[in-house]
């Protein structure tokens, strides 16, 4: 299967030369499947968000390179940087990032609108995400009237209603409750199946890494263990997934 | 500690705290020079003919003085907001809220005491270079002013003052009172906008009533009196803030609905903007609408009285120039003005009597422009032409009309125009008088000033008694008398302007934290950088156009005031000139507030980190 993404040995320094220098990644390689569900896995301070962000091209690597669709995305500068973001790559973030002055439809619409898409194709567009993600009922509703899983899913569609080729999640569940949080995470995992929809899911936290396919455990800025799901089912992955922690925290 | 972390906090928002500085500046430095015409009756009174003025600029000044109130309780709210995480963090780190308090106070004060010092002196400096710039370049005479006054410097200092005090008491117990998480994490929720269509419709109907109410009290002002002026203050305001509650908020609904525009790049966020932006500034805007068009107002009236010099001058003298017994010299100079006419008229002067020669008037008959009410009520004036053939009908009857040509040396009690041989028998001085047409009085006005000063020295003559006929002594005449006018329209509509365009922008500029987080979603989610640009020039750009049209459209109309009381007979004559001027001086405001905002809500390029550090 071909591959969505391709991190080649990333490497992040933080801090200028003459001064004291973090590096936050070590030269970290992997690669997302077309349809794939994967996690990434680590401890505040592991380098977990700065690998999104670089990969989510929010931030650049000191060195090597990340593909993404076959395009190097560690190149991109201004409108092109822009363009990328809002046609390949979808985002959902712990905090929705919603716009609260906009409607739940508005805002899924806002990225077709950016992309130049006819109001007479965004309309059905948007229709048929919120179908999907059963939020049809709240279109017109702010998000200040909506619940917290209510509003994920909206930034789920507004995420997805480009057809990205791959969704990045940061943390989607951490400011849900735990039946909002199951239900966003049982929502992904049809995408993915259904709709082959591609994952990366960026968590801290067992139960949602549960849910993936294969998980990659980072710390000190490197990758230090995979885990794969294969045909187990999820509580048996999810005592895995205690159980690698356990091991790869020491 | 505490006082380190708050000078610190001022270090690290620097560039936003010259931004209030220099507003506060402004202001202060506007409100002393206001002050210092206000509080200077001698000037007020040396300078215009109304004894209403001085009421006038008391009433300016107390217009100011609430405008300066709103403008510094933006400016404050600007500062809270800069300062309320910065508090919050340290009550969080256990600092007593007295302490805080305290703190905030003693900030606020001290932004109030330097801006009022350095704007005072600001003040004195700009008061002084634009006395002088007037002076100059519009040959306005402005008599009895002196840049510094010193109940104008007691005056600015007691009301910024107390307004500081004020604004710091509110900040302190605002601040204090405001639960700790709330200060951490304040972001403005907008609410679902909902409103009964039946009344949103009759306040839409009822603005646009009000206004046509307050614009026909206007026109009838002859009628109406000191009444109409109350009921047009009365309705304009209510009926601009009706206007911005519920029409232009009705038009950006209209927008949102319409699928085509909405879809379209930004739009639906910048309508959201708006929505959300104009609910919140309503009064604002509404007061804007009609600030602006005081200042306009203002602006195109002072200028108005400047054209009325020019159109009064042309329509009272027919001749530029008058030049008794011209010597070769003189002559000399008034020919090279290369004048489109010279009349030259002959007399003698006998005992009692003064002698004309009527063959004079056959080969350049006499014009006199005589003043008329017309009608209607207005002044105009009736051109009226003097030929051989009607001065021999009445030899002695323009003894009025001629006596301006007449020298003054001559102690003459009539006049008598003659015949050529009833001239030759007359015994007596001969004397002459030439009198010129140029092509362009303006352009030539400078030139003719010596003419004039020797003209009026030979003659032995002041300003008191000089001619009507000569266009240049009617000019001044006028000039003196209207120069005071022009220069207090617009130094109130240039502080008026500055004060509602920086009422404006810190409004704007202080909801600027809160915006910063929507323009960092719409980046993440991959929104052009251009794009977001634009949408902030349309959101900006809208907050200021409403306001602009609303207040152009106040002073088309208020300019009926001037027409139907002749104050000024031409008020729409040349008007592109003061709303060019004001124009441009509201586009650099809003390019400043573009910039300001731009720099706090968008991030510089290379730190696109901002979701780093969880």
């Amino acid at each position: 299967m071909a591959n969505v993404v391709t991190v080649n040995k990333v490497r992040k320094v933080y801090g200028k030369a003459n001064e004291k220098q973090t590096t936050a990644l070590k030269d970290v390689s992997f690669n997302v499947q077309a349809g794939e569900f994967i996690g990434i896995m680590g401890a505040s301070g592991s380098g977990k968000s700065t690998l999104l962000n670089i990969l989510s091209t929010l931030d650049k690597p000191t060195a090597g390179d990340v593909k993404i669709n076959n395009q190097d995305v560690t190149g991109l500068k201004g409108n092109k940087l822009s363009d990328f973001r809002s046609r390949e790559v979808g985002f959902i973030f712990q905090d929705f990032n919603l716009l609260e002055n906009l409607t739940s439809r508005e805002n899924i619409a806002l990225p077709l609108s950016l992309q130049g898409v006819s109001a007479k194709k965004i309309a059905p567009q948007v229709e048929s995400i919120a179908e999907k993600l059963s939020i049809t009922e709240i279109l017109d509703q702010y998000p200040t009237e909506i619940s917290g899983g209510q509003k994920q899913r909206v930034a789920a569609a507004r995420a997805l209603v480009t057809q990205p080729a791959i969704l990045f999640a940061d943390e989607p569940t951490g400011a849900l409750d735990s039946h909002s949080a199951r239900e966003l995470l049982d929502t992904m995992t049809t995408l993915n199946k259904n709709d082959g929809v591609s994952i990366l899911l960026v968590t801290h936290d067992p139960f949602s890494a549960s849910y993936c396919q294969r998980i990659l455990f980072i710390k000190d800025g490197v990758i230090g263990q995979e885990l794969k799901r294969k045909d187990q089912d999820r509580t048996t992955f999810y005592h895995q997934i205690l159980d690698e922690l356990g091991t790869f925290e020491d | 500690m505490l006082w380190k972390l708050a000078l610190g906090g001022i270090k690290s928002r620097l560039k936003d705290y010259i931004v209030l500085f220099s507003g506060l500046t402004i202001s202060a430095a506007i409100f002393y020079m206001f002050q210092s015409l206000a509080s200077n009756p001698e000037f007020l009174k040396a300078n215009s003919t109304l004894g209403m003025i001085v009421f006038i600029f008391y009433f300016g000044s107390v217009l100011l003085g609430i405008i300066t109130l709103v403008y510094i309780l933006y400016a404050n709210s600007f500062l809270l907001t800069m300062r309320q995480r910065t508090y919050a963090m340290f009550m969080m780190l256990g600092a007593k809220s007295s302490k805080i308090a305290q703190l905030i106070f003693i900030e606020t004060v001290a932004v109030g005491v330097i801006s009022t010092v350095v704007g005072s002196a600001v003040g004195v400096g700009l008061t002084s270079i634009i006395s002088q710039v007037l002076v100059k370049q519009m040959d306005i005479a402005i008599t009895h002013f002196s840049p510094w006054s010193t109940s104008a410097a007691l005056v600015t200092a007691v009301f910024f003052l107390v307004l500081f005090a004020f604004a710091a008491i509110y900040n302190a117990g605002k601040l204090v009172k405001t639960p700790v998480l709330n200060l951490l994490n304040q972001a403005k929720t907008p609410t679902r906008f909902k409103r009964n269509p039946v009344l949103w419709g009759i306040e839409v109907a009822g603005g646009l009533i009000l206004l046509a109410v307050g614009y026909w009290s206007m026109a009838q002002l002859n009628t109406l009196q000191l009444f109409g002026l109350g009921i047009a203050l009365v309705t304009i305001v209510l009926g601009s803030y009706f206007v911005f509650d519920a029409f232009f908020l009705m038009i950006i609904q209209l927008l949102r609905r319409n699928e085509r525009f909405r879809t379209k790049e930004l739009h639906s966020f910048t309508l959201g903007q708006l929505s959300f932006r104009i609910r919140d500034f309503t009064r604002l805007l509404s007061m804007v609408s009609i600030v602006f068009a005081l200042a306009l107002g203002a602006i195109t009236v002072g200028l108005g009285f400047h054209d009325t010099i020019q159109t009064m001058a042309e329509q009272i003298s027919p001749y530029d120039l008058m030049l008794h017994d011209p010597t070769t010299a003189s002559q000399k100079q008034a020919d090279a003005l290369s004048p489109i006419s010279v009349s030259t008229y002959q007399y003698k002067v006998a005992g009692k009597n003064v002698y004309f020669l009527a063959s004079d008037f056959n080969r350049a008959p006499f014009k006199e422009n005589q003043p008329q009410q017309r009608a209607d009520g207005s002044y105009g004036v009736k051109k009226v032409t003097y030929g051989e053939a009607e001065m021999l009908k009445d030899p002695t009857g323009h003894t009025q009309t001629l006596a301006d040509l007449v020298t003054q040396k001559a102690p003459y009690q009539t006049i008598t125009v003659v015949n050529a041989a009833d001239y030759a028998k007359v015994n007596g001085t001969v004397h002459s008088t030439q009198l010129y047409i140029t092509k362009d009085f303006m352009a030539i006005k400078d030139k003719l000033k010596p003419l004039v000063a020797a003209d009026q020295k030979q003659e032995g003559s002041t300003n008191a008694n000089m001619s009507m006929n000569q266009k240049y002594s009617v000019y001044a005449l006028y000039n003196t008398m209207m120069s005071g006018f022009e220069f207090m329209g617009l130094f109130l509509g240039i502080a008026f302007l500055a004060m509602l365009a920086s009422c404006l922008m810190f409004k704007i500029l202080s909801g600027a934290a809160s915006d910063a987080l929507r323009y960092q979603m719409l980046e993440k989610i991959g929104t052009r950088r251009s794009l977001l640009k634009k949408s902030i020039r349309q959101e900006i750009g809208t907050l200021f156009v409403l306001p602009g049209i609303l207040g152009v459209i106040h002073v088309l109309f208020g300019l009926q005031m001037f027409k139907v009381t002749s104050l000024l007979p031409q008020p729409y004559h040349n008007i592109w000139l003061p709303f060019l001027i004001f124009l441009v001086l509201y586009v650099l405001y809003y390019f400043l507030t573009v910039q300001l905002y731009s720099g706090i809500v968008l991030h510089s390029g290379k730190s696109e980190e901002f979701q780093r550090g969880e």
